[in-house]
C-alpha cells in the first residue's frame, strides 16, 4: 500500500506542473487572431525550449510553415481536425511520448489548441520568428581595470623565497616565506615541539589516528639526521592517509549517502564515489586529473569505471522532489555553487539573480556556466560486468513475458465482484455523489464528471486498500472462481519471486548528443523571463575560453570537458591556490586565505600572497601531487613548532595570522570517533566498502515512510570501523557527529565549524557508545598492564595521549581507580574527556 | 569574561556564527546589513543578547500541524462549498491537485459559528480555541512555495524550499541567546506517532554552529537523549568524575592560560551537569497542581499526548527557554494531518487531539502573565483543496490557507486577508511565509534585514531577500 502510494505520488508529480504558472492565456475566445495568439503564447511557453531553435525530432512550431512541415516523424497538425492531430494527442497524454515531457498543459490550454486546430490552425497571431539571432544582445558590463586587477584573477607570479639567517630557517622555501614575514613585524617563530607532540600531530593530521606507544618511542629514539622525513614517508604510504584526507574533500563537496527530503532516498552505492576519493588520495592521482574525472569522466573515459564513478561528484545534492522548470534551475544552481566553491574559490552561485555583487562575475557568467552542466543526463551506472546486465535484463523481459498473460486472466476472473464492491461503497457516499454515479454518462454535469472519475480511479483502477479490501472480494468468489484465483495468484507470486535482484548501480552523468539543446539566460533568476540562448563559457574576467569541438562521432558535447581544461590550464589562476590552500589549511589550522572556498572580495585576503603564488607553481610543476605538497609542508620547521602560548607574540599577533605557532586545534567529530575506537584496540582498520549503522536512538528518527536507520548495538563488531564509513543519510545525523560540529551534508563546507557546548560534554558522559569504548579499552589494559592500577594508567597515557602521566597524573588517577566502583572504564572514560585527547596541539 | 584576545577571528565566526564576524568584514567593505549587538560570549554562545529594539515577545511556542490542515474545515468558513456542492471548481484560475483526478467541490463536514467580540468564524472543530477568538490573529491569505510536503515543511522551518538553512528556533537563538543556561534554548517535541518528514534537518542549525540547532525533547524519561549516566552510576561517583576531570583539564590548561577555548570545553561539563536537574525538571508534569493538568487536557483519551508537551512547553518558557516547537502529526498519511482521503476522521481526531490543550496553554500563560511574552503560532506547512479527493478527502494547497498568532504584542481578534470563494487562493492582501518570519522576528525584537549570519561569501537571512512585517497583527 504503501508503495503503491509512493508511486501515485510520483507519479502525480510527474504528470502535474508542480510549480504553479498562472495561465494568461485563458479567456473567451475572440477573433480569429486572438486565437491564434492564443496558440502562439501556449506552444511557446510549453514547447520552444525544445521544438524552436532546437528542432528536437525537427520538428519546429515557430511558424506557420514550419508547424504544418511536422517533424522527423511526420505531421502533427492537421488544421479542421484536432482528434487527427499528434499535437493534441501528445499533450492529452494519448499517444507517447507524452508532451511536455514533464509537466502538463491546463484544460484551458488544451481545449485553446483544440479551438484553434478546429478553426483551422490560423498562423496570423503567430510572432513572427528567425533563427533566434535577432534576440537582443546581453548588455555585459563591461569589467573595470580594478576588477581585472584583483589579485586572484592574477597568474601566479614566483618570486624566490627571501633569503633568512636563521640556519634552521633557511631550508625550506616554505620557512623562508614565513620566517621573513615574521621578521618584519618583530616576532619570533615558536620553539620547536618535542618529538612525542610530533609523532602525534603528524599521524592525526596525514592518518586521523594515533601514533602507536611503539611507534612514539621508535621514533622519539630514532637518531638519524632524517628520522622525521622517514615518518611523514611512512605516514603518507599509509593507506589511512587516504581516509584522512577524503574526509576533507567530502566536507567540500558535501557528500552524502542519501538524497535528503521527504523521502531521503537512498544512495546504496554512493560509497563508491568516497572510496575513488580515497583510493585518488591514496595513489596520489595527479589533481588536476582528479577534477578532470570529476566534471567530465564520462567525456575523457567512458569506459573506465573510475572516471564514470567520479562524475558522481555532480550528483551529490541532494535530490529535490518539486518538479518543474524552477526545480530544474535549483538542481543546476546547486552544481554550480559547489563547482565554483569547490575548485575555483568563487561563490559563482551569487550570480544566478543579478550580476555578483561584489566580485567580477556577471549574471551571464552563471548562465554560460549553466550551459556547461546543462546537457548532463543523470546515468545509473552499473557496478557490476555488461554481462551480468544483459543477462539480468533479458531474464526479466521473459519473465514479465509469461507474467502479463496471466495477469490478465486473473484480472477478468476478478472483474464481476470488484464490480459488486464497487456498488456497495457507492451506497455509502454522500448522496449528491451517488447521483452523479447514477446519472447517465452523457447528462452528467462537469461536476458530476469529475466525481465519476474519481469514484472510478479510487475503486476500480487504483483499488485503494483503505476503500477496497482485497480479502473481502476473494471472500465474495464462488469456489471454483476462488480456487482458480488462488492458483494464478500462486503462478504469479512465484514467477515475480524469480524475478533477479536488481544490479547495483551507482549514481554518475553521460549525455545523449554532441549537440546541446539551447540553454536561455534568465532575467532576475526568474524561469518566466527568459532571455536570449547562452552558449557554455566561464569566468569571463579571466578572458575569453575556446570550448573544444567533440569529434563527429561523439556521444556528448564535451561542454563538461572544456570546463575541466579550462580549470587545469596552467594559467588558471585559481584551482591550484585554492587546492593549495586547502592542503595548508588542514596542516596549519588556517588556511593562508581564511575562507578556502572564497577568494573573491568578500574573502579574505591571503596573509603571505608571495608564498601561496609559490606553492600554487611548485604544486603544478610536480605534477599536481598532493603527496609531494604534503611532504614539503610537513618537512618544515614551520610545522614542527610549539603551539603553546608566547606572551610577546600573542601581543603582536593574536590570531596567529603569521604562523608564529602550531594552534591548538579541536579534533573533527569522526576522528574523535576514530581515536576512541583506536585506543579501545578495536578499531577495524580495513579500508574502503560498503557502510555501517552504528546505533542511534530511535526517538531521533521516528517517523515512518523511508526513514529508517538499521543500527545495530554499540558491541555489534560491524560498526567497529573508521566514522567515514558510517553511513551518511542526511535526515538521520549520528549524534556524536551532528553535536561536534560535522558539516550538514547539504552545503559545501570549506572549514569546519568548532563549537563547544554542553550536550558536546553530556555526550561524552553518557553516551554509551562512549561508556563501551572505555569498557573495551579498561579491558585492553587489563589485558595488556595487568591488574596493577599504576601500570594500567601508565599504559592508558601511553596509548591515549602518547606520552607517561606525570607524577601528579598517575596519584590522581591510581587513587581514583582504587576508590571507584568500575574504577577503571570510569578513568577510561576519563581519558576520552580530557582535552589533550580531543585537541590536536 | 576572559580575555579574548588568543581566539582568531576565525575561531569567533567558527564558534559564534558568522553574523559577528560578519560585522566586521562588512565594516571593512562600509557595507549594510550590520548585526547591531554586541559580539557574544564567546565562552557561552547561548547567553542572552540585546535585541535590535524594544519588543514585548520573548519566547515563541510554534505548533506545528504537520501534514497540511485544512482551512476550509477550521479557519476559513466558505458556505459556497455547501451551495454548489459536487460542483466543478471554476473560476479561480488553473486547478491543480497534487495527487491528480480532481473531484467537485466538498462541503466542510463541520459547523461555523462567529465568535468572541470580534466574531470570528471558527468550525466545530476548534471549541475550545474558539473560546479565545478574541485573542488570535488569523491570516486567511498564507500561501507557501510548494505543495510537496518536504520542501513545504522545510519553508516553514527554515524559511527555504531547500535543505541546508537554519531552522527559526536557530535563528531566533542565534539572534538572542537564551534565557537560561541549563537548558538548550530550542527544543523540540515530536508526536508520539513519529517526527515529520524531512527529520532533524526542520530544527537543524543548518550552516551555523552546532549551538543553535534544536534540542528534540524526549515525553518521558530523560528529556535529552544521552543526559543521564547509565543505571549504576551514582551522582556522588559522577561528582568524582567531574572533579578529577577538572583537575587533569586545569593541569593541562596551565601552560595556555589564554586559551579560551579549553576554558570553555571545562566549563560546559558543569553546564551539562547542570542541565541534567534541570532539564527533567522542567518536564515534570506531576509538579503541576491537578486543576491545571485538567486545564489542559492531561490523562483524558485523545488530549493526554499533546496536553502534557503543552505544559511542558509552558515550564520550558517559563524557565526562559527561547524557541518550542512542538509537531502535531507524525509519520506519512493518517498518522499526520495528510488528510487525502477520510478528512472527517483524520481531522476530527487531530484537532480534538490539540484543541483544548491549546486552549489551556493560553489560559494557563495568562493567569501566569507569560501571555504577553510568549508569542502562539499555530501553522502547518499549507493547506487543502475545496474539492474532494479520493471522494472524501483533501489534496495539498500551497495558493492559499490559514494559520494563527497569538500572545506577545500580537493584536488578539484580528483577521487577515482571504481566499477567493472556495477558500482555494489567497486573493486579497495575500502573504508569504517570508512574511510570517519575519513578522516573528519582529515581535522579539529582532530586524530580520539585520539578522544575518555569512556564509560561503553571503550574508544570510532567514527572509533570504524577502520579507516584510505583517502589521496588521501587531498590537
Amino acid at each position: 500500500m504503501k508503495r503503491m502510494l509512493f508511486l501515485l505520488w510520483l507519479s502525480a508529480l510527474l504528470a502535474v506542473g508542480i510549480i504553479g504558472t498562472d495561465s494568461g492565456t485563458a479567456g473567451a475566445a475572440g477573433a480569429q487572431t486572438d486565437l491564434s495568439r492564443q496558440a502562439f503564447v501556449i506552444l511557446e511557453k510549453n514547447c520552444f525550449s525544445c521544438h524552436g531553435q532546437a528542432r528536437t525530432s525537427e520538428l519546429d512550431l515557430r511558424s506557420g510553415e514550419a508547424v504544418l512541415k511536422g517533424g522527423i516523424n511526420g505531421k502533427v497538425v492537421i488544421p479542421g481536425n484536432p482528434g487527427a492531430s499528434r499535437l493534441i494527442l501528445f499533450v492529452t497524454h494519448q499517444e507517447k511520448p507524452v508532451m511536455p515531457p514533464t509537466g502538463r498543459l491546463s484544460e484551458t490550454e488544451v481545449d485553446t489548441l483544440r479551438k484553434w486546430i478546429a478553426a483551422g490552425a490560423p498562423f496570423d497571431g503567430f510572432a513572427p520568428v528567425g533563427d533566434g539571432k535577432e534576440e537582443p544582445p546581453l548588455a555585459i558590463k563591461p569589467f573595470s581595470s580594478v576588477e581585472q586587477g584583483y589579485w586572484a584573477f592574477q597568474s601566479p607570479r614566483r618570486v624566490d623565497p627571501p633569503p633568512v639567517g636563521d640556519q634552521s630557517w633557511s631550508g625550506n622555501p616554505v620557512d623562508r616565506f614565513l620566517y621573513a614575514s615574521m621578521a618584519a613585524r618583530g616576532i619570533k617563530p615558536s620553539a620547536p615541539a618535542d618529538r612525542r607532540t610530533l609523532i602525534r600531530r603528524a599521524t592525526l593530521d596525514v592518518t586521523g589516528l594515533l601514533p602507536t606507544p611503539q611507534e612514539v618511542e621508535a621514533f622519539v629514539s630514532d637518531r638519524r639526521p632524517d628520522a622525521w622525513e622517514r615518518l611523514v614517508d611512512r605516514l603518507l604510504a599509509s593507506p589511512h592517509y587516504g581516509e584522512r584526507w577524503a574526509r576533507h574533500w567530502l566536507d567540500v563537496v558535501r557528500y552524502a549517502d542519501s538524497g535528503g527530503f521527504e523521502f531521503d532516498i537512498d544512495r546504496p552505492e554512493g560509497w563508491r564515489y568516497r572510496d575513488y576519493v580515497v583510493k585518488a588520495m591514496n595513489d596520489d592521482k595527479p589533481y588536476d586529473q582528479f577534477v578532470r574525472e570529476q566534471l567530465a569522466g564520462d567525456e575523457y573515459a567512458p569506459d573506465t569505471s573510475d572516471a564514470m564513478i567520479a562524475t558522481g561528484f555532480l550528483r551529490l545534492g541532494p535530490d529535490g522532489e518539486d518538479r518543474g522548470e524552477r526545480a530544474r534551475q535549483d538542481a543546476l544552481d546547486d552544481v554550480i555553487t559547489t563547482t565554483s566553491l569547490t575548485f575555483m574559490g568563487m561563490t559563482v552561485g551569487c550570480a544566478r539573480c543579478h550580476d555578483h555583487k561584489f566580485d567580477p562575475i556577471r549574471q551571464a557568467d552563471f548562465y554560460r556556466i549553466q550551459a556547461v552542466f546543462s546537457p548532463a543526463q543523470p546515468l545509473d551506472y552499473p557496478v557490476v560486468p555488461p554481462a551480468v546486465v544483459t543477462a539480468h535484463k533479458a531474464e526479466v523481459a521473459r519473465l514479465d513475458g509469461l507474467l502479463k498473460p496471466l495477469k490478465s486472466t486473473r484480472r477478468e476472473l476478478e472483474a464481476p465482484y470488484v464490480k459488486i464492491l464497487i456498488e456497495e461503497q457507492v451506497a455509502g457516499l454522500p448522496e449528491y455523489m451517488q447521483i452523479a454515479w447514477r446519472t447517465p454518462e452523457a447528462e452528467r454535469t462537469a461536476g458530476q464528471k469529475l466525481t465519476v472519475q474519481q469514484i472510478r480511479k479510487v475503486l476500480e483502477i487504483d483499488r485503494q486498500a483503505h476503500r477496497f479490501s482485497e480479502k473481502e472480494m476473494i471472500g465474495r468468489m464462488s469456489a471454483t472462481d476462488k480456487q482458480r484465483h488462488e492458483e494464478l495468484t500462486a503462478q504469479i507470486k512465484d514467477l515475480e519471486s524469480k524475478k533477479p535482484k536488481p544490479f547495483a548501480t551507482t549514481r554518475a552523468i553521460s549525455e545523449k548528443s554532441r549537440v546541446a539543446s539551447p540553454t536561455w539566460f534568465l532575467h532576475r533568476g526568474n524561469v518566466e523571463s527568459r532571455g536570449p540562448a547562452m552558449d557554455p563559457g566561464t569566468l569571463s574576467v579571466l578572458g575569453d575560453f575556446k570550448f573544444p569541438e567533440p569529434p563527429a562521432n561523439a556521444t556528448s558535447t564535451w561542454r563538461r570537458r572544456g570546463l575541466a581544461e579550462w580549470l587545469t590550464r596552467r594559467d588558471n589562476p585559481l584551482t591550484a591556490r585554492v587546492m593549495v590552500n586547502r592542503i595548508w589549511q588542514h596542516h596549519f589550522g588556517e588556511g593562508i586565505v581564511r575562507t578556502p572556498s572564497n577568494f573573491g572580495k568578500l574573502g579574505e585576503p591571503p596573509s603571505h600572497p608571495e608564498l601561496l603564488d609559490w606553492l600554487a607553481l611548485e604544486f603544478i610543476d610536480r605534477g599536481w601531487s598532493i603527496k609531494q605538497m604534503h611532504r614539503l609542508l610537513l618537512t618544515s620547521q614551520a610545522y614542527r613548532m610549539r603551539s603553546d602560548d608566547v606572551a610577546a607574540s600573542v601581543e603582536i599577533d593574536p590570531e596567529n595570522r603569521l604562523f608564529w605557532r602550531m594552534p591548538r586545534v579541536r579534533l573533527e567529530a569522526e576522528v574523535i570517533r576514530d581515536l576512541i575506537l583506536d585506543a579501545a584496540g578495536n578499531l577495524n582498520r580495513s579500508v574502503g566498502g560498503p557502510c555501517v549503522y552504528p546505533y542511534i536512538d530511535p526517538k531521533l528518527f521516528q517517523s515512518s515512510t523511508k526513514r529508517t536507520w538499521p543500527g545495530v548495538p554499540d558491541d555489534d563488531p560491524s560498526t567497529w570501523r573508521r566514522s567515514l564509513y558510517v553511513y551518511s543519510k542526511r535526515s538521520i545525523r549520528y549524534p556524536l557527529f551532528e553535536t561536534f560540529d560535522q558539516p550538514n551534508l547539504i552545503n559545501s563546507c570549506e572549514r569546519r565549524n568548532r563549537s563547544t557546548i554542553a550536550p558536546q560534554a553530556l555526550l561524552m558522559m553518557n553516551n554509551n557508545f562512549i561508556i563501551f569504548e572505555a569498557g573495551k579499552f579498561a579491558e585492553r589494559l587489563k589485558a595488556e598492564a595487568g591488574d596493577n592500577a599504576v601500570a594500567q594508567v601508565e599504559l592508558a597515557f601511553r596509548l591515549a595521549l602518547g606520552r607517561g602521566p606525570t607524577q601528579f597524573e598517575r596519584e590522581r588517577a591510581t587513587g581514583f581507580i582504587q576508590t571507584t566502583t568500575n574504577g577503571l572504564a570510569e578513568f577510561c572514560q576519563l581519558i576520552f574527556n580530557l582535552n589533550e585527547f580531543l585537541y590536536r596541539q | 569574561m576572559k580575555p579574548i584576545n588568543h581566539l582568531s577571528r576565525r575561531d569567533l565566526l567558527g564558534r559564534l556564527g558568522g553574523g559577528i564576524a560578519g560585522m566586521a568584514f562588512a565594516d571593512l567593505l562600509g557595507q549594510e546589513g550590520l548585526l547591531a549587538q554586541t559580539p557574544s560570549d564567546p565562552i557561552n554562545p547561548l547567553a542572552p543578547r540585546q535585541q535590535h529594539f524594544p519588543a514585548k515577545a520573548k519566547a515563541v511556542i510554534s505548533i506545528f500541524c504537520y501534514g497540511g490542515v485544512s482551512q476550509v474545515d477550521t479557519f476559513d468558513h466558505k458556505p459556497m462549498l455547501l451551495k454548489r456542492q459536487g460542483e466543478a471548481m471554476t473560476g479561480v484560475g488553473e486547478i491543480m491537485p497534487f495527487m491528480g483526478t480532481p473531484g467537485g467541490l466538498m462541503p466542510s463536514p463541520w459547523q461555523f459559528r462567529k465568535h468572541g467580540q470580534s466574531g470570528i468564524e471558527i468550525s466545530d472543530l476548534f471549541p475550545h480555541v474558539a473560546g479565545h477568538a478574541d485573542d488570535l490573529a488569523v491570516i486567511r491569505s498564507m500561501t507557501a512555495l510548494s505543495p510537496a510536503h518536504g520542501p513545504a515543511i522545510f519553508q516553514m522551518s527554515t524559511g527555504s524550499i531547500l535543505p541546508g538553512h537554519p531552522s527559526v528556533g536557530s535563528w531566533v537563538t542565534y539572534g538572542l541567546g537564551s534565557e537560561n543556561q541549563n537548558l538548550p534554548g530550542f527544543i523540540v517535541f515530536t508526536d508520539y506517532r513519529g517526527g515529520p518528514i524531512n527529520g532533524a534537518p526542520n530544527w537543524g542549525n543548518g550552516y551555523m554552529p552546532a549551538a543553535f540547532q534544536g534540542t528534540p525533547f524526549r515525553d518521558s524519561g530523560d528529556p535529552i537523549v544521552d543526559l543521564h549516566p547509565p543505571k549504576g552510576r551514582t551522582p556522588e561517583q559522577q561528582q568524582k568524575w567531574l572533579r578529577l576531570l577538572r583537575e587533569l583539564n586545569e593541569k593541562h590548561r596551565e601552560q595556555n592560560p589564554e586559551d579560551t577555548e579549553l576554558s570553555a570545553r571545562i566549563h560546559s561539563y558543569e553546564l551539562a551537569f547542570r542541565m541534567q536537574t534541570h532539564a527533567s525538571d522542567a518536564i515534570d508534569i506531576s509538579r503541576e497542581s491537578e486543576a491545571t493538568q485538567r486545564l489542559y487536557g492531561v490523562g483524558e483519551k485523545p488530549t493526554d499526548y499533546f496536553a502534557r508537551q503543552a505544559i511542558m512547553a509552558r515550564r520550558l518558557v517559563e524557565r526562559g527557554v527561547r524557541y518550542v516547537q512542538i509537531f502535531s502529526g507524525g509519520g506519512n498519511f493518517d498518522p499526520s494531518w495528510d488528510a487525502h482521503w477520510d478528512l472527517k476522521g483524520n481531522h476530527g481526531l487531530h484537532c480534538t487531539e490539540i484543541d483544548k490543550p491549546i486552549a489551556g496553554l493560553i489560559k494557563d500563560l495568562k493567569s501566569r502573565g507569560l501571555f504577553d511574552s510568549t508569542i502562539i503560532l499555530w501553522h502547518g506547512e499549507f493547506g487543502r483543496m475545496p474539492i474532494s479527493e479520493r471522494m472524501d478527502g483533501r489534496d495539498h494547497n500551497a495558493h492559499g490557507f490559514s494559520v494563527w498568532l497569538a500572545g506577545g504584542g500580537i493584536k488578539g481578534g484580528t483577521v487577515v486577508g482571504a481566499t477567493d470563494d472556495f477558500g482555494y487562493r489567497a486573493v486579497e492582501n495575500k502573504k508569504s511565509i517570508y512574511e510570517l518570519h519575519a513578522t516573528i522576528l519582529h515581535l522579539l525584537g529582532l530586524d530580520y534585514d539585520r539578522l544575518t549570519y555569512r556564509f560561503n561569501g553571503r550574508n544570510m537571512r532567514l527572509t533570504d531577500v524577502h520579507g516584510r512585517v505583517i502589521k496588521e497583527v501587531l498590537a
